[in-house]
């Protein structure tokens, strides 16, 4: 019996090719978007997991809000982890990481850049069970002059020689590094993206007791069962005995009194948050994190692609259905149960499903290199093949063979017999609507991802046309440039200014996109604290080279000497300082090692967009202090042959290192790099959205033009233009889809508010963007109905007659 | 006694008035006989057959099947009684298009879930018995209007039924084929078959034992 209902499904299948084309590969773009975005999913949820242990790691972070300034930092003071330990019973291990800078090694005169090292303490890999392939995880570190390096990393220096023993030169440690185990290479999915640990000890800032100053990733390992809320209650009375007295020195207030205005704390967050629920600031993160919100986005997207795809289904099946009628009448009469007419038409949507399945998985073979790049993955179908995934596989094709088939199948056995014998199976009223509904439905989300895309593609053009107070355009930046040395980075920027195409050039480690410096200092005003401000070394070619607009007061001076203790405020931390209408001159404090150090206000600059438009403008003071590297800008010049002229000269004055420069430009396009990606899967996934839409579309004006075959004839016959039987057949489907945008675009409205709320900078949402959503769904709409209605239009008259 | 019919009425509303479709009718069968239904077009041949089929409901009346009164029965009941009892053939053949000839007989065996041995075997006894065992591969759209007929019945004889309503079976058919389809009825039913058919031709009701006849739904002397 099994082997006839498939023998049975597959003639039926094979009979209605065009029918079967539409709903499996629209079921298979459905699928396959489905799965590959389950892919992504997964992985992003999958953070952290590959750690035994990880539901009772948490790391401590900061949070806070001193005198208006948001405080959100991933890294505290270096005593947390200790003090932790010591007080907190159900603290039952901590340990503490802090990034090596721009770490450089030596191994028999090679020496190696660009690693990703970090300091530990020595009971780091008691805590994180990293998989160890030579040596032991509990001795590894606890020589001072050992190291730690993933085989990879040890692959890169000795080759296939034996690591263990081996000694490497680590830069700014006097004694050379012995290493004592190899690491298997982390996993992708977890924070920690590091190759080399070395103690904690190297760290000259580990030992410090100061509870202000910060930069250490501390993890604390909890005992089983505690409660973090409960923990965490705890901890400000902690922080009462530990750090009030250097609040007082540090601040001259009580702690007391330095918490009611403002309020900090230390909080707990469970190491598997760390991907999806951080919104730290970034420079205290150790690698870029994800965000919950778009894994909502993407599954709310794949979810919507397979309903749609099955709604084809479901809609093409029961529009279809009185094709079938006279099967389904005879089998009755032949003594069919509907049972057994509901495993018949069951086993059709299944067969159905499965095709489209293995298809969407060739699909996905395909688009995975591309998708991958899109979002930065590094996604493989192989290492999704389990036995458990393929159970899986196969509940979901059930799943869905279920979902879209159950409906049609009763729909269809439910006929009586002798009715659907003799085709007068009307068009029953229930049915209809209810394929109406389910065109609505698509239309709804359709419409709704269309607006969804215009949004997300006028606030990326909004952001690139933004007026940022700066200039980002023939900027060059050769951050690297400091590693050659202070005299010889000044040399090197004076062969470089002989270039008549380069305009100026500036020294300085700070630039408003990409990477840069960040400092931020406390600032004080007759002596009380005020908040901290971020500080940038700058030199006085900073302000022409960047095109900033100095609107009261003067730049620094060459000429003059002594501008160390000059600076110059962005009208923002001019309104914090309150200097009102006569602020040069004016002077506050700045909070420095021993005592703080006065500063004079010289020049006001009009405030510009030093950080992303994702967040308001801080207050921002440049001082006078040239360090690090250089900042060119170039005249409307030819550009590959200044980079030519500069590398050339680069390799006089620094032979040993690469050049590297970017253009402030691009960097300020990577700042946005998670939107614009996030434009584009949307765009992706809009179209297929749409696509597979308009097939089912496409499929019922298919049904409903052949259903009216004869209507269109006698029509033409009397004398209807094809413009009057097209408008015939189409407005049925028009009405459906304007109603969709009665219920679309309130939700999108909704929805894109929302996220453009992510930026403090944003563009409204306005009429034109719905009106445009709109006549893009009806043209898209209309195009695949006229298509089939403009054929059956054009028929000859006589041949449809004929056919009855 | 095979089946009784007692007074059955049929109707339906049209502007708020009965239309009669069966009009007081009162049909006695044994088993064995062989019953002409005659009248013109729209007399309700089809609708009593399918009255007794138990295909369409009536609204008044009473129905006794084998001693069960259908009119009582649940739907499922009543269609295991005439999946047991009752075979059709219909006058446009209905074959599924979709299964080959031999697929086509061994339909209505699926449904009563008989082993597959043995429905290889009665399928097989049924082709050879109507001729068409070269045909057994082909799809209804690749035989003749007698051929397809011929399948028409031998599939409503698969099942080994007490009786066939037989709906104008040879309506379609040229009268040379007509004849062979009443032939194979008559000798159907000289080996026990119940046959009831529906014609307007004289000529095939001879081949029946009792004559009934119709108009307007109801019952008249000829
Ligand atoms: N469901 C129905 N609604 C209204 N009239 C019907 C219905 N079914 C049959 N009829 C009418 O009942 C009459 C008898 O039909 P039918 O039994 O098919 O006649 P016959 O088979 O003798 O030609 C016809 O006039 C037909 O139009
Ligand atoms: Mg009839």
């Amino acid at each position: 019996m099994l082997k006839n209902y498939f023998k049975i499904a597959w003639r039926n299948l094979k009979k209605d090719k065009s029918l079967f084309f539409l709903n499996s590969s629209g079921l298979a773009i459905g699928i396959a978007s489905c799965l590959m975005i389950s892919l992504y999913v997964w992985d992003e949820l999958s953070y952290e997991q590959s750690f035994d242990n990880a539901d009772r790691l948490a790391r401590v972070v900061l949070r806070g809000n001193v005198n208006g300034e948001e405080l959100k930092e991933a890294m505290v003071a270096a005593p947390v982890a200790k003090s932790f330990k010591a007080d907190f019973s159900q603290v039952k291990n901590a340990t503490r990481l802090s990034m090596v800078y721009n770490p450089q090694v030596q191994y028999k005169n090679t020496s190696y850049e660009e690693l990703k090292a970090a300091y530990v303490d020595p009971n780091f890999f008691e805590l994180f069970h990293l998989n160890f392939l030579k040596g032991n995880p509990k001795t590894a570190l606890e020589n001072i002059n050992s190291i730690v390096l993933s085989a990879s990393e040890a692959k890169k220096y000795f080759g296939t020689e034996n690591p263990i023993g081996k000694r490497i030169q680590f830069q700014d440690i006097e004694e050379a590094l012995e290493v004592t185990a190899v690491l298997e290479d982390l996993p992708q999915n977890t924070h920690l993206q590091f190759d080399v640990f070395i103690p904690m000890q190297h760290n000259t800032r580990s030992t410090s007791n100061s509870w202000v100053t910060s930069g250490f990733a501390t993890y604390l390992e909890l005992q089983p069962e505690t409660d973090l809320a409960q923990l965490e209650a705890q901890i400000p009375a902690l922080l009462e005995k530990y750090i009030g007295d250097q609040v007082k020195q540090a601040i001259g207030i009580s702690y007391e009194e330095f918490q009611q205005n403002n309020k900090l704390g230390l909080f707990l967050q469970p190491l598997t948050d760390i991907h999806l629920y951080s919104d730290f600031s970034p420079n205290t993160e150790l690698s870029p994190t994800g965000d919950i919100k778009y894994v909502y986005i993407f599954s709310a997207i794949a979810l919507f692609m397979l309903l749609i795809a099955c709604v084809n289904f479901m809609n093409l099946a029961t529009a279809t259905a009185t094709k079938r009628s006279r099967e389904v009448g005879i089998r009755k009469v032949l003594g069919s149960a509907k049972k057994q007419l509901i495993t018949q038409f069951l086993t059709e949507s299944i067969l159905t499903t499965t095709f489209a399945t293995l298809l969407a998985i060739g699909i996905m073979a395909l688009l995975l290199p591309a998708f991958n790049t899109l979002a930065g993955k590094e996604l493989a179908l192989l290492d999704f093949i389990s036995v458990q995934n393929i159970l899986l596989l196969i509940v979901f094709i059930l799943g869905i063979s279920l979902f879209a088939g159950a409906y049609p199948a009763f729909v269809l056995s439910g006929f009586k017999p002798l009715a659907a014998i003799t085709s007068k199976v009307s068009r029953s009223g229930r049915t209809t609507s209810l394929r109406s509904g389910m065109v609505i439905f698509q239309f709804v989300i359709s419409a709704s991802l269309i607006l969804a895309t215009i949004v997300v593609y006028n606030q990326m053009q909004f952001i690139q046309h933004k007026k940022l107070g700066y200039e980002k355009g023939q900027v060059i930046v050769l951050r690297d440039a400091y590693k050659m040395g202070s005299e010889r980075v000044n040399a090197y920027k004076e062969e470089l200014l002989q270039n008549p195409g380069i305009a100026s050039i500036s020294r300085s480690a700070f630039v408003p996109a990409g990477e840069t410096d960040n400092h931020l200092r406390g600032i004080f005003k007759n002596n009380t604290y005020l908040r901290k401000f971020f500080f940038y070394d700058v030199d006085e070619q900073y302000i022409p080279t960047l095109g900033l607009e100095l609107i009261e007061g003067r730049n620094f001076s060459t000429e003059l000497k002594n501008e160390s203790d000059k600076v110059i405020l962005n009208e923002q931390a001019a309104k914090i300082l309150g200097l009102g209408e006569n602020p040069i001159g004016a002077t506050f404090e700045r909070a420095a090692d021993a005592e703080n150090e006065r500063l004079t206000v010289i020049g006001i600059i009009k405030d510009f967009h030093f950080k992303s438009l994702h967040s308001e403008i801080d207050p921002l003071v440049l001082a006078y202090n040239p360090y690090g590297g250089l900042i060119v800008k170039t005249k409307n010049a030819d550009v590959a042959g200044i980079l030519d002229f500069a590398e050339e000269k680069w390799a006089t004055f620094n032979p040993e290192q690469a050049f590297i420069y970017s253009f402030l430009e691009d960097s300020f396009e990577e700042t946005y790099r998670k939107e614009e990606k996030m434009g584009v899967i949307l765009s992706i996934f809009t179209m297929l959205t749409i696509f597979v839409a308009c097939l089912g579309l496409f499929g019922l004006i298919t049904f409903a033009t052949e259903q009216r075959f004869k209507e269109i004839g006698i029509r033409k016959v009397l004398g209807a233009s094809v413009t009057e039987i097209v408008a015939l057949l189409a407005k049925d489907f028009i009405k459906l889809v304007a109603i969709a945008f009665l219920i679309a675009f309130p939700i999108g409205y909704y929805l894109m508010q929302k996220w453009l709320q992510d930026f403090a900078y944003r563009v409204d949402l306005e009429l034109g963007q719905f009106v445009l959503a709109a006549c893009i769904t009806l043209f898209i709409a209309m195009a695949t109905i006229s298509f089939k209605s403009i054929k059956a239009a054009l028929q000859n008259p006589t041949q449809s007659l004929k056919t009855e | 006694m095979l089946l009784q019919l007692n007074h059955i009425y049929k109707w339906v509303k049209q502007g708020g008035k009965r239309v009669f479709l069966l009009n007081d009718i009162s049909l006695q069968v044994e088993e064995g006989e062989f019953i002409s239904i005659m009248g013109p077009s729209g007399s309700g041949k089809s609708t009593l057959l399918n009255v007794i089929g138990m295909l369409d409901e009536f609204q008044e009346g009473e129905y006794n099947f084998l001693n069960e009164s259908v009119h009582t029965l649940k739907e499922k009941h009543r269609s295991k009684l005439y999946k047991e009892y009752i075979g059709f053939v219909f006058q446009a053949y209905h074959l599924i298009d979709e299964l080959t000839v031999y697929e086509n007989i061994e339909t209505p065996l699926l449904y009563k879930n008989i082993k597959s041995s043995e429905r290889k075997a009665l399928v097989a006894d049924m082709l050879d018995r109507f001729n068409i065992v070269g045909k057994k591969d082909l799809f209804p759209s690749q035989l003749s209007g007698g051929q397809q007929q011929l399948v028409g019945i031998a599939r409503a004889l698969i099942a080994k039924p007490k009786l066939i309503l037989a709906d104008e079976p040879t309506g379609n058919l040229n009268s040379k084929q007509g004849e062979e389809i009443m032939q194979l009825f008559k000798e159907l039913n000289q080996e026990g078959v119940t046959i009831i058919q529906a014609t307007h031709s004289e000529a095939n009701a001879e081949y029946g034992n009792r004559i009934i006849h119709l108009l307007d739904g109801s019952k008249t002397k000829a």
